[in-house]
């Protein structure tokens, strides 16, 4: 029988939109090569089967969990995670802003994945209504808000995107 | 949650970039298992449910296996296609509406950018979505081996749960679905719980009307037998009879009366009996009247 370590084969993608190179084993899930060699714990593990959406990313703009991602199946993929979402800037984007100033966040454990599945919503829908945006976040299970406020959060962030960059900024109350 | 809590007694995970060079490693490794979405393969080895193979074989990079094609009214849809790229087709939704609907009411959106069809269909549940839509059009199930390709009616492929007639080193290539009839109406509703649930019960059908009567008609269930099913007492009943209000409660008695449904955690046998001949009946008024039963 061969050990983890033997059986480790090289793994190459874009992540963040930085070329990143490590090793992973052939039952490795995207999920542990993202919080263990690649060091972005943002993406968190819920339930690891697929039902919480905690650990929603994107490969190649596609939102997916990646606790059901074979790793080595994004070699050569664009992968973006919580990290990879800024206002270009290095700034908090609109939906995580919104999500701060409305309260679509308590205990921040489904955050990361809610906001990378309303960013790819977003990026399809640029003004959904309020049931498209409860249908996209169907997979991503928040148990202290009521999902009320991330709804709001989100209606509210596509508002800002679709003002600008500027009347972002200013709906989460910054100095513009 | 790290590397370190994965059971890793996989020895390889291969990557073909030809439906031949997968069957060429699952012949050469024995025991080797074609992975499509992984949404369950992979689950289940981690949990143990089912033991960890030697290798995986990743069929995510055959591009002879993605994608749906339309040619003259036929469809040809690839056993990589994913739930997504399902929904998105939009002639598809128009030739296919069952399959469109049961696509589209699927887990939630990062399931279906990654669960495909012919994963959906070799797990061979029986309360996955699209047997019973896809049974309802008539589909077959291309398998591929080496030097080999045979079409088996989708109602012989899956034989048990979890048990389909592949045999060792064939691979599911495409489901194949036949120019519908002219008028062929059809469409997939199903009773689940909450958000995320899978079917507790599940009903497709699919009907031409002629004139006043209906011509050609099938129905089949899912979650309500070992295997999904067409109800072919209830099809007969129906076909060339005129769908009246007494025809489609008939109907749905007919159908509560001859599914085989289990008690389980998630429902009663007799739950399920009962909801199969309710969508069984609004099936049939949406699809023939529009309304007989005021829920269509």
């Amino acid at each position: 029988m061969e050990t983890r370590e033997d059986a480790a084969v090289p793994l190459s993608f874009e992540l963040n939109g930085e070329t990143v190179a490590v090793r992973a084993a052939p039952a490795a899930r995207l999920l542990d090569v993202l919080r263990g060699p690649c060091g972005r714990t943002g993406t968190k593990e819920g339930c690891g089967e697929g039902e919480c959406g905690a650990c929603s990313v994107l490969v190649d703009g596609r939102v997916v969990n990646a606790c059901l991602y074979a790793a080595l199946d994004v070699e050569g993929c664009r992968v973006t995670t919580i990290e990879g979402l800024h206002d270009g800037a290095g700034g908090p984007s609109a939906l995580q802003r919104a999500f701060v100033t409305l309260g679509g966040t308590q205990c921040g454990f489904c955050t990361p994945g809610m906001i990378v599945a309303a960013e790819a919503l977003l990026a399809a829908n640029p003004d959904p209504a309020a049931d498209d945006i409860r249908g996209a976040l169907r997979g991503n299970l928040c148990r202290c808000t009521g999902y009320v406020q991330i709804v709001e959060a989100v209606r509210s962030a596509a508002a800002a995107r679709r003002a600008g960059a500027d009347a972002a900024r200013a709906a989460a109350g910054a100095p513009s | 949650m790290s590397t370190e809590t994965t059971v890793c007694t996989i020895g390889a995970y291969h990557r073909p970039a030809t439906l031949d060079d997968a069957l060429r490693i699952l012949r050469d490794v024995p025991g080797a298992r074609p992975v499509a979405g992984g949404t369950d393969l992979l689950v289940h080895v981690r949990d143990g449910r089912e033991g960890a193979p030697p290798a995986l074989v990743s069929l995510r990079r055959v591009p002879e296996l993605c994608g749906v094609t339309i040619e003259d009214g036929a469809v040809t849809i690839g056993a990589l296609t994913t739930m997504s790229d399902i929904v998105a087709d939009a002639e598809l939704a128009r030739l296919l509406p069952a399959v469109h609907v049961a696509a589209a009411d699927f887990g939630g959106v990062q399931i279906r950018n990654a669960a495909t069809i012919g994963g959906n269909l070799v797990n061979a549940s029986p309360c996955a979505n699209l047997p019973p839509a896809l049974l309802v059009h008539g589909a077959s199930v291309v398998l591929r081996a080496l030097g080999g390709v045979r079409t088996v009616d989708l109602r012989d492929f899956i034989v048990g749960p979890g048990e389909t007639c592949l045999r060792d080193g064939e691979v599911l290539a495409a489901v194949t679905i036949p120019r519908p009839l002219g008028g062929l109406r059809s469409t997939f509703r199903r009773t689940v719980r909450v958000a995320m649930d899978m079917a507790l019960v599940s009903v497709a059908a699919a009907v031409a009307m002629d004139g006043g009567t209906i011509g050609a008609v099938r129905v089949a269930a899912g979650a309500v037998a070992p295997t999904p099913r067409r109800l072919a007492e209830v099809e007969e009943l129906l076909r060339g009879a005129v769908p009246d209000e007494g025809l489609l409660r008939r109907a749905g008695e007919l159908a509560a009366a001859g599914v085989a449904p289990i008690s389980d955690v998630r429902a009663s046998e007799s739950y399920r009996r009962h909801m199969t001949g309710v969508h069984v009946r609004r099936a049939l008024a949406e699809l023939t009247a529009g309304g007989v039963d005021g829920d269509a």
